[in-house]
């Protein structure tokens, strides 16, 4: 077997680079629109009060408002540093799945965990920052965990491990 | 930037004294303290991004140029997306400027400046870059 390094399928390399293009837009978005997505966020919770354990003293809401408008900011940084990281992680663990992973199969089912994987674990931050002024922080993050966080970042996992296990199968065999 | 952050601070300090007019630095000292501290803050805060973005644009610079090398067939589209993306990481940059601006200029004049001369068109050139290399890597795929 040839030392070259081999190429990923041309889609996953796609999914990855469109991944970096969403993160690099995110947090142009983030700087150039915080007034605006601050202003949305914050109108959205005044107006489901209930959710927040909002009270009517302005002194109470407004600490409530600004623990919630933290975690919303937070959840928008995590989404720009996780996309540009798991676009580079799906680019290189895709590279190792293609060129060290014989059967095609095994590398096909390899390369779709790797990819989905590491797409849709950031979208989580998204989701997580659009939920809490709707749902609150920790309804929101149970939301995002149970719906993205969880399946996607099991399925990186699972590959990763798997494609440890791979590397040190090939480093017996040596 | 730990090892040093006793000098750094010291330093940003001193730096606001020298440009006492551009932070509004009144002499009442309860609000001077709050504007020094901001002044601070957002210095090492430019450090601190300089030092994120400089490792993540790094390697982002590595691993697409890879890819452009390797999956883009066209010569001009490839020095093209090649050139977009080597403007683009020199983006960390930026918050060298932006951490010194905001000491010198004022905080908020600082920071603008920053962000409408260095940060925006570099970030832009590897917005560009990644999304050239978006597209030609969906037009090849098409023509495959």
């Amino acid at each position: 077997m040839s030392d070259a390094w081999r190429l990923p399928p041309l889609a996953a390399v796609l999914v990855a680079v469109v991944l970096i293009v969403c993160a690099e837009a995110g947090g142009a978005s983030m700087v150039r629109f915080r007034v605006e997505l601050t202003r949305w966020a914050r109108g959205v919770m005044l107006a489901h009060p209930e959710v927040h354990g909002l009270v009517g003293v302005r002194d109470v809401d407004e600490r409530i408002l600004d623990e919630a408008l933290v975690k919303f900011d937070a959840g928008l940084r995590l989404f720009h540093l996780h996309a540009e990281g798991m676009g580079l992680v799906i680019l290189a663990t895709t590279a190792v799945a293609a060129t060290l992973a014989r059967g095609r199969r095994v590398r096909g089912v390899m390369i779709v965990l790797l990819t989905a994987g590491g797409a849709g674990y950031p979208l989580g931050y998204l989701l997580w920052s659009w939920l809490i002024p709707y749902h609150g922080i920790e309804r929101g993050k149970s939301i995002a965990e149970w719906f993205v966080w969880m399946p996607f970042g099991g399925a990186t996992i699972v590959a990763l491990w798997w494609l440890a296990g791979l590397v040190v199968l090939r480093l017996a065999r040596r | 930037m730990s090892q040093g952050k006793a000098g750094t601070e010291r330093w940003a300090a001193a730096r606001v004294a020298a440009n006492a007019a551009a932070h509004g630095v009144s002499g009442s000292a309860e609000y001077d303290d709050e504007v020094r501290a901001r002044a601070v803050y957002s210095a090492e805060a430019g450090l601190s991004f300089f030092h994120t973005h400089a490792e993540g644009l790094g390697l982002i610079l590595f691993f697409t140029s890879t890819v452009v090398a390797s999956a883009v067939p066209w010569r001009r589209a490839r020095a093209l997306l090649w050139g977009l993306l080597g403007l683009g990481s020199l983006f960390p940059l930026g918050y060298l400027v932006y951490g010194v601006a905001a000491l010198e200029l004022g905080r908020d004049t600082g920071i603008a400046l920053a962000e409408t001369w260095i940060l925006t068109p570099l970030g832009s050139a590897t917005l560009a870059g990644v999304l050239g290399l978006a597209v030609a890597l969906a037009a090849r795929r098409r023509r495959a």
